[in-house]
């Protein structure tokens, strides 16, 4: 049975008439794996809100901090984290704010910095990045990276 | 002949067990690596709160989430299933055992609020060689008796119907959403934006591309155009030949375009995993045993008693 036309036959066609399911769902109605595949496929704006940490240095410049400064190694779970402090605020917020300044007061490749700042930015994808032009941002937290004797 | 005796030959046309052999080598250690190299987040997604559970597929059979150690046994298992895949060992019970491990490990790991696209293919390729006689070559306990009445070509059709109609419903999803109009670029071109300026503020490594092309939205319709061509024409592949190898160079170049304007990795395509069944994938491996027998029979000449040149 196994080997033979009649079971090739209705595995091969089961699992494309699974796989080509999606068809019959709302694209938004994605799944695994039997996917849409809907990535690419929205409309977009390119204006971002988000919440992020910013190092500052001595003369007012700034820096953008790593995921693994504020605490994973993963951009969207770096994102969640902060987004999370940001929404809840208060002592979180703060505490997340000095986690990422001693993380900061650490690493030698940050000695310029001298503060980190919490912010949500809205900016404009395209002006950010193909013409360097910052949006707004709004301060939400603010502390100092303070450094020991190394 | 009529369509349906014509459509049934080109679709059992013979081909070596050692091929389908090698796509089950091939892709079974690729998912091997997969879940090994992911074990650690597996455990830590096991761990996650309740509250952020959002099941998929076949997830959806449990109303919570598994206790962690459930979860990781299960991932476990799932690792040591692969291996005995690989090898061939008991596959006729074994493989749909491993793909059903495998679906449910990814399906868990997918069911935590964001779908991933980079592993459904893996998945399916691993539940179509399962449905196969993939272990009668190259494979611990190799089936001795001759070969099976629908022979093997027919399973490796199967891994490339596969691959296409993933890329076919990937561009029919870009019609049904966004119609025709997603050609002139600007929904990518904002696609890429924001992925890259979302990882620029965090501080990530943004696409080596992405900077210049944003400021030349036009050069964004050819690689809409020609994305909407290799998608929507991807069951050109099931024609075999150089056909089937050029749509695969071109889908192939697709993943190394996403790379270099989202910094985005589909390893599976990359890797040229996704690809393998429109090639001859037997013949990397057929070579080095050709090559190990050869050494081994230099080796036998050499020694004292062996035969004399």
């Amino acid at each position: 049975m196994l080997g033979s036309r009649a079971f090739a036959l209705v595995a091969s066609g089961a699992l494309m008439a699974a796989v080509l399911s999606p068809l019959a769902r709302a694209p938004a109605d994605d799944g695994f794996p039997l996917s849409t595949y809907p990535m690419f496929a929205w409309p977009r704006p390119t204006a971002l809100t988000m919440s992020y940490p910013l190092g500052v240095t001595a003369v007012g410049g700034r820096r953008y901090l790593s995921p693994a400064l504020i605490g994973t190694g993963e951009v969207l779970q770096a994102r969640a984290i902060v987004e999370r402090a940001v929404a809840r605020g208060g002592p979180e917020l703060r505490a997340l704010c000095e986690a990422i300044a001693r993380r900061v007061a650490a690493r030698p490749a940050y000695d310029g910095v001298v503060a980190i700042r919490l912010v949500t930015g809205t900016h404009d994808a395209v002006e950010f990045l193909a013409r360097d032009r910052i949006g707004m941002e709004n301060e939400r937290a603010r502390c100092a990276v303070e450094r020991g004797a190394r | 002949m009529s369509a349906s005796a014509r459509a049934a030959r080109w679709w059992f046309a013979p081909a070596p067990a050692e091929r389908l052999a090698a796509l089950r080598i091939a892709i079974g250690v690729y998912a091997l690596v997969y879940v090994v190299g992911r074990f650690g987040e597996l455990q830590a997604i096991a761990r996650l709160p309740a509250a952020q559970f959002r099941p998929v597929g076949v997830v959806r059979v449990v109303g919570a989430p598994l206790g962690p150690e459930l979860a990781t046994a299960i991932a476990a298992a799932t690792a040591v299933l692969l291996v005995l895949f690989v090898i061939g060992y008991r596959y006729r019970s074994v493989a749909p055992l491993c793909a059903a491990a495998l679906l449910w490990t990814l399906s868990y790991r997918n069911s935590w609020g964001m779908v991933f696209h980079t592993e459904n293919l893996l998945v399916l390729h691993v539940i179509g060689l399962a449905c196969a006689p993939a272990a009668d070559a190259w494979a611990l306990a190799r089936r001795r008796a001759g070969p099976p009445a629908a022979g093997y070509g027919w399973a490796i059709k199967l891994l490339v119907a596969l691959t296409a109609a993933t890329y076919v419903l990937a561009g029919i999803a870009k019609l049904r959403i966004a119609g025709l109009g997603w050609i002139d670029g600007e929904l990518l071109r904002n696609q890429i934006a924001i992925d890259n300026l979302r990882k620029a503020l965090l501080g990530d490594h943004i696409a080596p591309l992405a900077e210049p092309f944003l400021d030349h939205p036009s050069a964004f319709t050819a690689f809409c155009a020609l994305t909407l061509a290799l998608e929507l024409g991807a069951f050109a592949a099931l024609l075999g030949g150089r056909t089937a190898r050029l749509w695969a160079l071109g889908a192939w170049g697709f993943h190394v375009g996403v790379v270099l304007l989202m910094n985005i990795w589909f390893p599976y395509a990359l890797l040229g995993l996704a690809f393998l069944p429109v090639l001859r994938a037997e013949r990397p491996g057929a070579w080095l045993i050709g090559r190990w027998r050869a050494r081994r029979a230099r080796a036998g000449n050499s020694r004292p008693g062996g035969p004399v040149p």
